[in-house]
């Protein structure tokens, strides 16, 4: 008498235990570590350089004034917190925010390595760059955010900002709700580069 | 500018069949599972075991006959399960393991859970 072999029925179940096998099997082979996943996706997943950034919209937030102002005069509302220098700009730089609202959000790209707001948002992701993104940003963002997992109602207007070395556009993203009880650095901690990019909107914990 | 490997890979799929889901903005694994298919596979590339060019080829034919095969609504769709389809082939084709290896290395991990 023969035993059979049953795969799981379950279709995800199925997934999973080849993705581990296989996995497993490569080990074994010595073709990669244990390590060497974590390790890939560990890449994705820091955030590289100073993220100033997100003490902007912290206060931007709080302060509904200070938000006025950064709008208005993004540099001289950014030397008004004490960040390292160089942060609103070396000459001929120019970083000008751009306010998420309800019904409006905003949407960064530019072509060059120096128009990204280097102090702010620190290195920038290397689809950035990217002159496909780029292009198809500029034609059709609704379905490049969609990509990106953030699907907006149609009814929210998006505005595409192009950067140049000389205007530096970042985002500020809206408050969250059900953050009313944090304080200024725990909303901080809210906010990430991919939101003061326009294709990620920040959520509450 | 120093480019990681694994960030030029993934930003390759942008726009095209074979890009990862994602969600507000970051890549979005719904199972430990789907991140060990994806770095797995990356990390294979990176190492020059195969070409990640070919790998996609391997995903996109995946995703174009489940299309093909499926309506396109159809909520059992889940990018990872031709994920690993592709991964398996790849690794296949790359000569890292056998497909009996692969099937003996799967009724293992199944008769261990």
């Amino acid at each position: 008498m023969t035993e059979r072999f049953h795969y799981p029925t379950d279709r995800e179940k199925l997934s999973a235990a080849r993705a581990k096998a296989l996995e497993k099997l490569l080990i074994e082979k010595g073709v990669i570590t244990e390590m060497t996943v974590d390790k890939v996706l560990g890449f994705f997943e820091t955030r590289m350089g100073p993220f100033n950034g997100a003490k902007l919209v912290a206060r931007a937030w709080v302060d509904p004034a200070f938000k006025a102002r950064l709008a208005k005069d993004t540099p001289a509302a950014i030397a008004e917190l004490d960040f390292p220098d160089g942060m609103a700009g070396a000459e001929g730089e120019h970083m000008r925010a751009a306010i998420n609202e309800p019904g409006v959000h905003n949407l960064i790209i530019c072509t060059l390595c120096s128009c990204y707001p280097w102090p702010v948002l620190g290195l920038p992701p290397y689809w950035y760059k990217d002159p496909s993104f780029r292009s198809r940003a500029a034609r059709e963002p609704r379905k490049v955010l969609a990509e990106f997992g953030l699907d907006l109602p149609s009814t929210t207007e998006i505005k595409v900002w192009d950067s140049s070395a000389q205007i530096r556009w970042f985002v500020v993203p809206e408050r969250p709700a059900g953050t009313d009880h944090l304080t200024e650095e725990q909303l901080a901690a809210l906010v990430t580069p991919e939101a003061m990019m326009g294709v990620a909107v920040a959520n509450a914990a | 500018m120093l480019t990681r490997f694994e960030h030029y890979a993934v930003t390759e799929m942008m726009g095209d069949a074979d890009r990862p889901p994602r969600r507000n903005g970051t890549l979005c694994f719904s199972h430990e599972w789907e991140r060990t298919a994806f770095g797995t596979a990356l990390a294979l590339a990176k190492n020059g075991d195969f070409e990640w060019e070919t790998f996609r080829q391997r995903l996109i034919e995946a995703i174009g006959t489940w299309e093909r095969d499926h309506d396109l609504q159809d909520p059992t769709w889940n990018y990872y399960d031709r994920f690993v389809e592709a991964l398996e082939n790849a690794v296949i084709e790359a000569g890292l393991a056998t497909a009996d290896e692969i099937q003996a290395a799967l009724r293992t991990e199944v008769a261990t859970q």
